[in-house]
């Protein structure tokens, strides 16, 4: 029993603090704070499953919340002068491209990921002033308005954007579990020298799980955009920590090699949940900081009894 | 008896250790007199590093005495031995490689009794201590810029201080060329002179005789001999290192070996390691050995068939046609498989299943062209090959840290057998692999011959490499210095041809 508990550490913290969360506040189980919680957590969950595949190869990628700024304006700005479908195709491809940066300088360039993506971070954040002239640029075309029509209407009672989240989630689960895909990250993030030795193309599989998560960033960064109907240079900042943290609490290992999208999943529920409960119980948002890496120790503190 | 002005500076007694159930040195001495140059010389194995760190305290004796001026001594760790004035400069450097010459000599002295860095002066001592050595070398250079030899000589600056009685050069030459052994060997006449006692240990036999005094020999943990060099020669001390008879480790080769080489290598030459001019063939069914002494360039021509080292020239031929693997990406194209040395380091996956770490090379056939893996064909390919190498696992799925060497061993290899590789190179098949898993391995690697795969086997221990090979080539120095063929095997032959000497 106690080693069940302690194999599923993080989906028994998340339903811990399910009953918790529901014993000290009647208004948490409501559909509307459910479906809220949901769409709040939809942009860094997105950004979470791009960061999770970097980390299985044992890198990081700092870049995410300064791509969601610059991918965000340029979507609004986009969306402004052209058709939906080609502001969202365009704006994705870009998120690649830009994330594409990243993955060739830590592949090919044998840069360190940390740097390589902190300069990118610093990069786009510019990026995302300049092109928005410092303010925020709102949608105005009827594309626009269905674009924020999207982002804030439900399906069968789950928001949109909690839905696209979701989808991208099992994607990266049948990625992981079932495509040679997964295998092979994770394969490279166990040991990097012994899958060169295999004849695994190392570089290639690096260079794309950074432009994946680029690409997850531009998806999240419309997400995001058209909850709020604008696109603003101050989105996501330090969204890519939030993200490193659900990654972590969900087990995966900085080291590369361990970490699964379900888990994941369930690392982004617990962040989004303690800050939903403490917001319900009115705690001001400083010591929710204080709270919110008391979890984070607690939760890796909990994985080494795996071992 | 308390004798101070003892004959010998150095006294260990039967000294004896064994860890865990393997005893590695039995009832072993070693004498050495003050400014005295003894070689300690014997096979892989045969135990002269264990020897080593009893003496510096790495490791504790299980019995036995060890004297110093004739004090018994018995450090508990290497800074106690560091303080009786016994230095050993280890065969990996230990250099830290981002730092300066003169912060790497007084590393160990650092912070423990300033607090402030006194620049000009440790500069300055660095620069008398590494001229006092013969040497000229800037202070202020990064270790990484330094080439090997002064990199060597840095690491023993480093390891002496005004207190040193005793310097253990542990196989100090692997890497030089020719001058620069020179070069070492008068700063240690020089040392010698200072009334410092050396014992060095190396594989190069005729070093021995240039510059030692007095020579002991190991063998399987223990001692053969001991003696003045004046008193003996080197098939004296060849006679000394060998002689072990092969037990029933090795099966007997029944495979029928192909007519023609189905891999062959002419004059290969790497561009960034000491591989030059390496010509050798494979015929299938037929396992070659490669013998050397370390740093003749055995793992470094096994990577550059490999791909994973660059190629300057020579031709790769397989199966009649000539190939280019630029990478192990294209190696494993051409179904060719390699078992690294440093089985954890770039072996196995440790963290993943024993079925992920077979399946990993293997995917064409077990996955659909959008790469979704048919978990079906993946058990059965990964439960056939469990059966077929006697891999013992409880479970396909138990990551691969759980199990025994020799076990990971086969795990690696089956990745191989798993795409029907033609040619496999495996390096040091056995190390740290215990005796019953030996002989699984061995009879593995007859198997995989028998499939008519050509196997290259590289490795240290002459016992194996005769026992499982065809055919052996030594290296020497990068470069293929003599074949044997089966009649010719005996350890004298190979190691003749491994320091560079023809056959009597």
């Amino acid at each position: 029993m106690l080693k069940l508990l302690i194999k599923y550490n993080t989906i028994v913290i998340f339903i811990v603090l399910v009953i918790f969360s529901a014993l000290i506040s009647d208004v948490f189980f409501t559909s509307i704070n459910l479906s809220n919680l949901l769409k709040q957590v939809s942009g860094v969950g997105i950004i979470s499953i791009g960061m999770l595949l970097v980390i299985l190869t044992g890198g990081i990628d700092l870049s995410v919340g300064s791509l969601i700024a610059l991918l965000a304006v340029t979507f609004a700005l986009l969306v402004n002068t052209m058709i939906l479908p080609a502001a969202i195709l365009i704006t994705i491809v870009i998120g690649f491209a830009l994330g594409s940066v990243s993955g060739y300088l830590v592949a090919y360039q044998k840069m360190a990921p940390f740097i390589a993506t902190l300069a990118l971070m610093t990069i786009a954040r510019g990026l995302g002033f300049i092109y928005s002239k410092g303010s925020p640029v709102t949608f105005q075309t009827s594309g626009g308005e269905l674009m924020s029509n999207f982002g804030n209407e439900s399906f069968l009672g789950i928001p949109n954007i909690a839905i696209i989240f979701l989808i991208i989630v099992l994607l990266a689960h049948i990625m992981l579990r079932y495509n040679v895909f997964g295998r092979l990250i994770i394969a490279i993030g166990s040991n990097e020298e012994a899958a060169y030795l295999s004849g695994i193309k190392v570089n290639k599989y690096k260079f794309l799980v950074y432009a994946i998560s680029g690409a997850l960033a531009a998806v999240a960064a419309i997400i995001v955009a058209s909850r709020t109907n604008l696109g603003s240079p101050n989105m996501g900042i330090a969204w890519e920590l939030d993200a490193i943290a659900a990654v972590v609490i969900g087990g995966a290992s900085l080291n590369g090699g361990k970490g699964s999208a379900i888990n994941t999943l369930m690392g982004v529920l617990i962040l989004g949940l303690i800050g939903n409960i403490l917001n319900l119980l009115n705690v001001p948002s400083y010591p929710q900081q204080v709270v919110k890496g008391a979890i984070i120790i607690f939760a890796v503190l909990l994985q080494r009894f795996e071992k | 008896m308390q004798n101070v002005e003892s004959e010998y500076r150095i006294e260990m007694t039967g000294i004896s250790k064994s860890f865990g159930v393997v005893s590695v040195l039995k009832n072993v001495d070693l004498k050495v007199k003050p400014g005295e140059i003894h070689a300690l010389i014997g096979e892989n194995g045969a135990g002269k590093s264990t020897l080593i760190k009893i003496l510096s305290g790495v490791h504790q004796k299980d019995s036995g005495k060890v004297l110093l001026n004739g004090k018994e001594i018995n450090p508990k760790n290497t800074h106690e031995g560091q303080v009786l004035g016994i230095n050993v400069v280890y065969q990996e450097l230990s250099l830290v490689k981002d730092l300066s010459v003169a912060e790497n000599i007084y590393l160990h002295q650092l912070g423990a009794n300033r607090f402030w860095m006194n620049w000009k002066e440790i500069i300055n001592d660095a620069n008398i201590l590494i001229n006092s050595l013969g040497f000229d070398i800037d202070p202020t250079a990064i270790i990484r810029d330094l080439s090997i030899v002064q990199k060597q000589v840095v690491e023993i600056a480093k390891a002496l201080s005004e207190d040193t009685k005793v310097l253990v050069l542990d196989e100090p030459t692997t890497v030089f060329d020719p001058t620069d052994t020179k070069k070492l060997f008068n700063t240690l006449f020089k040392l010698k002179k200072k009334g410092i006692s050396i014992i060095y240990i190396s594989h190069h036999l005729d070093e021995i005789f240039k510059i030692a005094d007095a020579v002991t020999v190991l063998k399987d943990g223990a001692n053969t001999g001991s003696m003045p060099v004046g008193e003996t020669n080197m098939d004296g001390v060849i006679q000394l290192m060998i002689g072990r008879e092969l037990k029933d480790l090795y099966p007997v080769r029944t495979v029928e070996i192909g007519e023609v080489p189905i891999f062959e290598v002419k004059n290969l030459t790497a561009k960034d390691t000491l591989v030059k001019d390496v010509s050798f063939s494979v015929r299938a069914g037929e396992v070659l050995g490669i013998a050397g002494l370390g740093g003749s360039g055995r793992t470094e021509t096994a990577k550059l068939i490999f791909g994973a080292d660059r190629k300057k020239s020579g031709t790769i031929t397989l199966m009649g046609k000539d190939i280019h693997p630029k990478s192990p990406v294209d190696a494993v194209k051409h179904a060719i498989g390699f078992v690294p040395e440093d089985r954890k380091e770039e072996g196995v996956f440790l963290s993943l299943s024993v079925s992920k770490n077979i399946s990993l090379t293997n995917f064409k056939s077990i996955a659909n062209k959008l790469g979704f893996i048919n978990r079906k064909k993946e058990v059965q390919n990964v439960s056939s090959l469990i059966e077929q190498l006697n891999i013992k696992t409880s479970s396909r799925e138990l990551a691969v840290k759980n199990l025994s060497g020799g076990n990971q061993q086969k795990v690696v290899l089956a990745k191989w057998l798993s795409i029907d590789s033609k040619v496999i190179i495996i390096d040091e098949p056995t190390r740290g692999v215990d005796v019953g898993a030996k002989v699984d391995i061995y009879k593995l690697i007859n198997e995989v011959a028998k499939k008519g795969v050509g196997v290259i086997v590289i490795s240290s221990d002459m016992g194996e490499v005769m026992g499982i090979s065809d055919r052996i080539i030594v290296l020497h120095q990068g470069t293929v210095f003599g074949e044997l063929s089966k009649e010719q095997f005996s350890e004298e032959n190979i190691l003749r041809y491994a320091i560079g000497e023809q056959l009597q």
